[in-house]
């Protein structure tokens, strides 16, 4: 008897065992646990490279940063957390803008007196006007390139890199840039498919490491946790923009699956987009929700004023109405906007006009899609943690992509450059100013080399950055970083935090993610190289999401994708600037207003 | 009675080299997916299958065939059997990029390149090695009489390279195989061994035998 | 499941560079295994980079997903 009963017991236990083992396996459950290391502890080796340019993130920025960096005589390594064009949101980017005057019967300067207006002054027109001048002469690269004829971008990306034998190396994850006296001497990671520190001693520094997210459903971001903008706030970078947010949408049915919520567009190949500026919130639809429930129950018409209720609408400049759904432009229909594939409003069946099962004709010649039934209701927060492409990250001091770090250049949704302002203006114009930034920050930082002496990193700084990498691989307990992703997740995502905001929650929010910082982050665990990836990721979005908050708490009017329930209008009077933040000297958190246009 | 065993031998051989492996493929627990990939698939299955059926109609199975057929009419099946099924198999690289033609991702010749350079894999590289021993016995198989071999060494020549070729292809239709479930992996090698054993046999065992 | 099934795996590798969460892994048979679900994004890129369309892909994320209103 008593040996039936272990028997029992034993399969009861062995069985509890595997259900929790299962759990794990997926991500859940087991916030702090015991670190069951895969690794050997202790076995970690250490690769030394040196180069003139360093650019990190292999996006559109990326590959622009790099050949441009290499033409002007620099020596140029590229180091990326994935591949060539197949990580980021770049693989997603299917419209890119080229500006031909002409054609636009515009001149530039009305582009960019255009984008202003829509942009309510957020935009910064020197970047606007860069966008302008340059994106044809590198639309007309991409397409010697090879980069209009597929999908998928991995080849024709090589191809420029191949012809000029840069030094790329893949699936490092970097996650320290390194300083030394007051300038940039490099940077530092790991790779996720062996316990390896990688150095990088470089003279300058280009982070085309893209934007971030709180790894949301619905958009294919879930690598970009605005690791560059946070390594670049540690070392005392100026980083902008964090109270703007992406407004996309995502389907009730299945919400996390991008590639079909998206109907087809990841399947097709790029094209471009001509002049058409907008003034896309994406915000009006969460404020909707917020104000009358779902408005996936919307009929055309309905989407005007009077239907937010007792709430006071976004504002928006008289003469950009939102976009009723129309035939597309040529190469349009949600891929116009490369990046932020279905503009907004136009997203995965966002708009209450398009009829959920947009699914249907979205599966295209492949094959291999989802089952049918997607659609359904729509739900928001895809992108969550995201602001409008371009607006946030690294504050730049002049034309040229720098930032008040010495060698430190940052281009793409890396660059807080407001090429486009707060919001959503030119379509297409996301991949086009990565292109644009990219060579022209590629350009200055190989200027910029020349200048400089070669200077190692310290064997002591190599030192402390290695013991910081591998910490989370060290511990012998500590919580899963998929685990705190989720409780930040569920801080930063639903409720409206972001998207609605108001005084009292955000503060509610603040304080859970300050805790999380506090408490939190110096305990996560990593099993495997993987985890530990997922570990620096989490660390960088909890600061995010502390720089979202506290740039939201301090922007006290609406504008552009900033919507406050408490204070829902335009305040020309204080708020014609825009909010950076920098570490201060004590460590804390520290916001400064910068004026419009100065 | 030899017409009833005729029969019955032809349906025997339509039931385990073509019925039972369709079925396997249709009760295979795996994403079905356009029609012109099934039709490669399951033409690539059957041309596998034909392939393996050729050791049943060799001399080696004479001891079942002699009882009701002519020997040559076998072997005119075993010839006609052999093209179809060398074309097919020769074709399958092709088969398996083909349908990206009309999708977005790689290409058909990029991904032929990308198999092609998969050279760390055992299982693909016994396939290349497999795909040339087959072109080699098909056109040896053509150019039989061009070749100055007596037919005799041209046989023992067929029978070892078709040995070496189905233990190779084997190994490889079975490790890299898309349909391949527990039955279907049982399947091929049950009968692959016993076509090899049945060469052997006239290889191995005849010579002991004494001379008639 | 977000990555359902890879058959015909040949094990070239492809699958684990194009995907940009690392979801992937070659195995100690060399072959392409789902190592990490829970951080599949269901992009797709993994199918359109196999050069033997052995990946297949439903829309259901491997965890619970958290969204802003539903």
């Amino acid at each position: 008897m008593s040996k039936e009963f272990s028997r029992r017991q034993f399969l009861n236990l062995s069985g509890a065992t595997l259900g929790a083992a299962a759990i794990a396996s997926m991500g859940m459950n087991s916030g702090w646990a015991h670190n069951n290391k895969t690794l050997p502890v202790g076995d970690t080796s250490v690769a030394d490279y040196s180069t003139d340019v360093l650019v990190i993130g292999g996006g559109m920025a990326g590959l622009f940063a790099a050949v441009k960096a290499h033409d002007a005589g620099a020596k140029t390594l590229i180091v990326s957390k994935g591949r060539l064009g197949s990580s980021g949101q770049t693989p997603f980017a299917k419209g890119i803008f080229s500006f031909d005057a002409k054609e636009a019967g515009m001149s530039i300067d009305e582009f960019v007196n255009k984008v202003s207006y829509s942009a309510i002054g957020t935009n910064n027109p020197v970047y606007t006007r860069q966008v302008a001048e340059h994106s044809k002469a590198r639309v007309e690269e991409l397409r010697e390139w090879g980069f209009f004829d597929s999908a998928i971008y991995n080849k024709s990306f090589m191809r420029p890199i191949n012809e000029r034998n840069i030094e790329l190396i893949e699936r490092v994850t970097i996650t320290h840039l390194v300083k030394e006296n007051d300038r940039i001497t490099g940077a530092a990671g790991f790779s996720i498919d062996e316990s390896k520190a990688y150095f990088f001693s470089a003279k300058s520094v280009i982070l085309c490491t893209g934007a971030g997210g709180f790894k949301p459903n619905g958009f294919p971001i879930n690598d970009l946790t605005h690791d560059g903008t946070i390594m670049a706030y540690n070392i005392g970078a100026k980083v902008t923009g964090k109270e703007w947010n992406d407004g996309h949408p995502g389907r009730s049915t299945n919400p996390a699956a991008c590639y079909d919520g998206w109907g087809n567009m990841f399947e097709q190949k790029p094209s471009t987009t001509s002049v058409g500026i907008r003034h896309d919130l994406g915000m009006e639809a969460n404020v909707m929700a917020y104000a009358n429930g779902n408005p996936s129950q919307m009929r055309p018409g309905m989407n005007n004023k009077s239907s937010y209720s007792s709430l006071k609408a976004p504002y928006r400049p008289e003469g950009l109405q939102e976009e009723q759904r129309q035939s597309p432009p040529p190469g349009g229909d949600g891929r116009d906007d490369k990046r932020r594939p279905p503009r907004d409003g136009q997203g995965p069946g966002s708009d209450g006009q398009r009829p959920p099962q947009q699914k249907a004709k979205g599966k295209g010649k492949g094959d291999n899609g989802g089952p049918p039934g997607m659609g359904g209701s729509i739900v928001g927060g895809s992108s969550a943690g995201m602001a409008i492409h371009k607006s946030e990250g690294l504050v730049p001091i002049n034309d040229k992509c720098e930032s008040n770090i010495p060698g430190l250049y940052a281009a793409g949704d890396a660059l807080g450059s407001y090429m486009a302002g707060a919001i959503y203006t030119q379509i297409g114009s996301s991949l086009a100013g990565s292109a644009v930034q990219g060579a022209i920050a590629g350009k200055a930082a190989a200027d910029y080399a020349t200048g400089q002496k070669g200077s190692k990193i310290s064997s002591a700084k190599k030192q402390e950055i290695e013991s910081e990498i591998f910490a989370p691989l060290k511990r012998e307990a500590g919580y899963s970083p998929a685990w705190v992703t989720q409780t930040l997740q569920g801080i930063m995502i639903p409720n409206f935090v972001l998207y609605v905001k108001k005084e009292s929650l955000m503060k509610a929010a603040l304080a859970y993610i300050e805790e999380l910082r506090d408490h939190h982050m110096p305990m996560l665990r990593a099993a495997d190289m993987h985890e530990l990836r997922l570990a620096h990721e989490t660390r960088h979005m909890i600061i995010s999401a502390e720089m979202k908050l506290r740039a939201s708490l301090m922007r006290k009017e609406s504008r552009c994708s900033h919507y406050r329930i408490d204070y829902p209008d335009l305040d020309n009077e204080n708020w014609e600037a825009w909010i950076n933040i920098y570490k201060g000297a004590n460590g804390d958190m520290q916001l400064e207003k910068q004026p419009f246009n100065s | 009675m030899k017409n009833r065993l005729r029969n019955y031998n032809r349906l025997l051989l339509i039931a385990v080299f073509i019925l039972l492996p369709g079925l396997l493929y249709l009760l295979g627990d795996f994403p079905r997916r356009t029609w012109l990939k099934e039709l490669f698939s399951i033409l690539t299955i059957w041309g596998f299958f034909m392939m393996l059926m050729q050791f049943f109609l060799s001399r080696g199975n004479q001891k079942s065939i002699r009882q009701g057929h002519k020997m040559s009419q076998v072997i005119k099946w075993h010839k006609v059997l052999g093209y179809v099924f060398v074309s097919i198999l020769l074709l399958h690289p092709f088969m398996i990029v083909f349908p990206r033609y009309y999708e977005s991702g790689v290409t058909p010749q990029d991904a032929l390149n990308t198999i092609l350079a998969t050279t760390d894999s055992n299982a693909l590289v016994l396939g290349m090695v497999a795909w040339c021993l087959m072109l080699i016995i098909g056109i040896t198989s053509i150019f039989r009489n061009k070749l100055g071999l007596s037919y005799k060494t041209w046989r023992v020549i067929h029978g070892v390279f078709s040995i070496i070729f189905i233990i190779l292809a084997t190994i490889h239709a079975t490790n890299l195989g898309r349909h391949m479930s527990t039955a279907m992996i049982s399947l091929i090698y049950a009968l692959a061994t016993t076509g090899v054993l049945l060469i052997l046999k006239i290889y191995i065992l005849k010579p002991k035998a004494p001379k008639l | 499941m977000s990555i359902n099934k890879i058959s015909g795996c040949i094990g070239c590798g492809e699958c684990v560079k194009a995907c940009p969460t690392d979801v992937i892994r070659l195995n100690s048979k060399g072959k392409a295994e789902i190592t990490y679900p829970a951080d599949c994004q269901i992009c797709h890129l993994c199918r359109m980079y196999c050069p033997v369309d052995a990946i297949s892909i439903t829309p259901e994320k491997a965890i619970p997903v958290v969204v802003s209103w539903g």
